[in-house]
């Protein structure tokens, strides 16, 4: 099967199966192109700088993935789909129904190299020569030291994702930022937890709350865990108790419910994360750098209104690999450079021919 | 500092000492009017500490204990949480956190209510009267874990075998009845040093375990736990005890061997709620622990811990940290000593 029918048959079988917006075949094509230099080049010798190459797929990928985030599982099992290796997806212990929908609806050719278990089968560790995994940094750390060193290694570990509102003087960007921060009950590593505003913090929280609360009516999240419930009921309580005394400090809150919340503070560095729709509203410092310096090693994307180029420029050196606008956050496209690094280039390898 | 300057005189206000003497009266069992002693040392608590106060301006003003607002334990994380000038602190106990978040400290003026309160449940709990060997750190080595304070009122100095395991296994005889009190990691630690090792204990002889495992990477179901006290030391589950306590509070609940609920001291009263509503669970469910512990005088009393619990028709059910909490814990200790 060739690139082309292999993209082709990707984008039938993706179409509708996410939330998001599914890669059509143009868009795996010119991942191939922009990633490998050619959109043929997986299928024979092509022309390269005075002599041919050619990308192979490396024989079989193994994916450990993450039950958070369906989306990141699907685009690393079309990654290696689409390269034309053999995968073999370790699934969380819940399942991911987006995996076996996708195989139903590939060709018999395609579905063929789409095995999946919520079981980690033995041999896949030795058969699968690149794994490519998801997880924490106690999950990246174990299958590193699992891994041989004759094997390809692709961590894909937590992230801390955030946006900076540079400019919105009519809040226009909040009920964007609330369904980034909504999507996917905030568990992803592309999820913003924490939105720095350089002007009028205190009026866009409150004009984000209204935004949380719409977007909860129109998505209600699913029954969280009672531990859920009690984590956000303690962060709350401990915001409120805060704020009691200090002016600068204010919590917002689903009425009766732990949905959603929004948390106005004055500190410098992002809080921890909380996760299920908990976002922190901070004042943008004088120099957002060494506000996120701490966290450069596990920033993911920032989103920034408006989004220019200048601004983004001006966080190249942030440690995020994405940088989009605001309401994009959760939208990464195929061909984005998870985590700072060329995907399917990192599923193949190259054979030259100089006749 | 509480931000105002401290004032015992104010108009039917009690002084810290009065307060105090009302409390201990509660520890001693002298006095059985919970109600009104929980609400005076509430009335005394929101008048000489402006955080609290700031924090009940909000809420109703209680007429039961129940209603009492009840803190976060990340308030011990805030400025000082006292009831009593600044420079009169003589101790302060830190909270085990580790994971960047600012550690808890609970400010003592005196630790004299702190030590009633914990020899008086220690007692109640049906410890009372037996030697003491404990596998914590002395205070010396950890001056501001509240463990390691509460164990020396427990045991003199040369009973203190932390990381010392092949001093404490001679230690142990077989003619009179010890109890070992230690973390369950300490005890963990100690079982891994014995190795295939059966120690004789003398019959009458318990353990008192504390403390769970965040923070570090080890997880072990508490059946498990248990079960190697039976394997290294002959003890029943029903010979060993589990200590609920905190650093933020001055009293402790027991619980005697599998499947038994907590039971709080008399001076204690404890509340399973509902996360989102603050309202009690019915008995068998589970919700978040709540705890007013009238030996808590000068901080605050009334306390929202972070852990799970079901309610029993008396005392609870542990379930232990919400998983999605903070990692912290006493049982920190062992890997990362507080000293």
């Amino acid at each position: 099967m060739k690139t082309l029918a292999r993209a082709q048959a990707l984008a039938d079988a993706v179409r509708g199966l996410c939330d998001l917006y599914p890669p059509s075949c143009d868009d795996l094509l010119e991942a191939v192109r922009c990633e490998l230099g050619h959109a043929e080049i997986l299928d024979g010798f092509q022309p390269y700088a005075g002599h041919f190459s050619r990308a192979v797929a490396v024989e079989s990928i193994l994916h450990i993935v993450s039950g958070n985030t369906p989306h990141a599982a699907l685009q690393s099992v079309l990654r290696g789909l689409l390269v034309g290796a053999n995968n073999f997806v370790k699934l969380p212990s819940c399942g991911l129904a987006e995996i076996s929908a996708i195989q139903k609806k590939l060709p018999a050719e395609l579905a063929d190299k789409l095995i999946f278990s919520c079981d980690l089968i033995p041999e896949w560790l030795e058969d699968c020569t690149t794994w490519i995994v998801y997880g924490d940094d106690a999950t990246i750390a174990h299958f590193r030291d699992l891994c041989p060193a004759t094997k390809r290694f692709i961590p894909h570990g937590h992230r801390l994702s955030l946006g900076l509102v540079f400019q919105d003087t009519t809040f226009a960007s909040c009920s964007h930022a609330a369904r980034d921060a909504s999507l996917f009950e905030q568990q992803g590593c592309l999820s913003p937890h924490a939105f720095y505003v350089a002007e009028n913090a205190r009026d866009y929280a409150a004009a984000l709350a209204q935004e949380m609360d719409a977007y909860c009516l129109a998505h209600p999240p699913k029954d969280w865990p009672l531990a859920v419930q009690a984590r956000i009921a303690d962060i709350r309580a401990d915001y409120a108790f805060r704020a009691a005394s200090d002016p600068k400090i204010q919590v917002w809150q689903s009425p009766g419910s732990t949905s959603w919340t929004v948390i106005l503070t004055n500190e410098f560095h992002p809080p921890q994360a909380i996760g299920y729709r908990v976002v922190f509203v901070l004042p943008l410092p004088g120099n957002i750098l060494v506000a996120l310096s701490p966290h450069a090693a596990h920033l993911g994307a920032i989103g920034i209104w408006p989004a220019t180029i200048p601004l983004a420029d001006s966080l190249a050196r942030s440690g995020a690999s994405r940088i989009c606008r605001i309401g994009k956050m959760q939208d990464a496209p195929f061909s984005w450079h998870a985590e700072g690094q060329p995907n399917l280039a990192q599923l193949v390898h190259w054979i030259d021919f100089q006749p | 500092m509480s931000g105002q300057p401290f004032n015992p005189t104010l108009s039917g206000m009690l002084s810290i000492r009065e307060v105090e003497v009302l409390c201990l009266k509660q520890i001693q069992g002298h006095i059985d009017d919970f109600d009104t002693a929980a609400l005076r040392l509430f009335d005394f608590q929101r008048e000489n500490n402006a955080a609290y106060r700031a924090f009940c301006a909000t809420r109703p003003e209680p007429a039961r204990w129940e209603e009492i607002p009840f803190v976060p334990l990340g308030a011990f994380r805030q400025s000082p949480l006292i009831c009593f000038p600044e420079q009169e602190i003589t101790r302060t106990f830190w909270t085990s956190g580790t994971t960047g978040e600012a550690t808890g400290k609970h400010h003592f003026q005196s630790l004299s209510l702190y030590h009633a309160a914990a020899m008086k449940g220690w007692e109640l709990a049906g410890l009372g009267g037996c030697e003491v060997l404990t596998l914590v750190p002395h205070p010396s080595q950890a001056p501001h874990s509240s463990l390691s304070q509460m164990a020396s009122w427990l045991a003199p100095h040369d009973q203190f075998f932390f990381a010392q395991w092949a001093q404490l296994a001679n230690r142990i005889k077989h003619d009179r009845p010890v109890i070992l009190f230690g973390t369950a990691l300490a005890f963990l630690d100690f079982f891994e040093w014995l190795g295939a090792r059966r120690l004789t204990l003398a019959a009458g002889s318990l353990a008192v375990e504390t403390g769970g495992y965040k923070g570090t990477q080890r997880d072990l179901p508490k059946e498990a736990l248990y079960e190697l006290f039976s394997t290294h030391l002959g003890l029943p589950y029903e010979a060993v005890i589990n200590e609920y306590g905190m650093t933020e509070l001055s009293s402790q609940c027991y619980a005697r061997g599998l499947g038994t609920p907590h039971v709080a001291p008399t001076w204690v009263r404890v509340l399973v709620v509902d996360p989102t509503t603050g309202v009690e669970v019915e008995i068998g469910d589970t919700g978040v622990l709540r705890i007013l512990d009238l030996a808590n005088v000068g901080s605050v009393c009334a306390i929202q811990t972070q852990d799970l619990a079901t309610r029993a028709s008396e005392g609870f059910h542990l379930i232990g940290r919400d998983p999605a909490a903070l990692p912290r814990g006493c049982s920190r200790l062992v890997g990362a000593p507080l000293s």
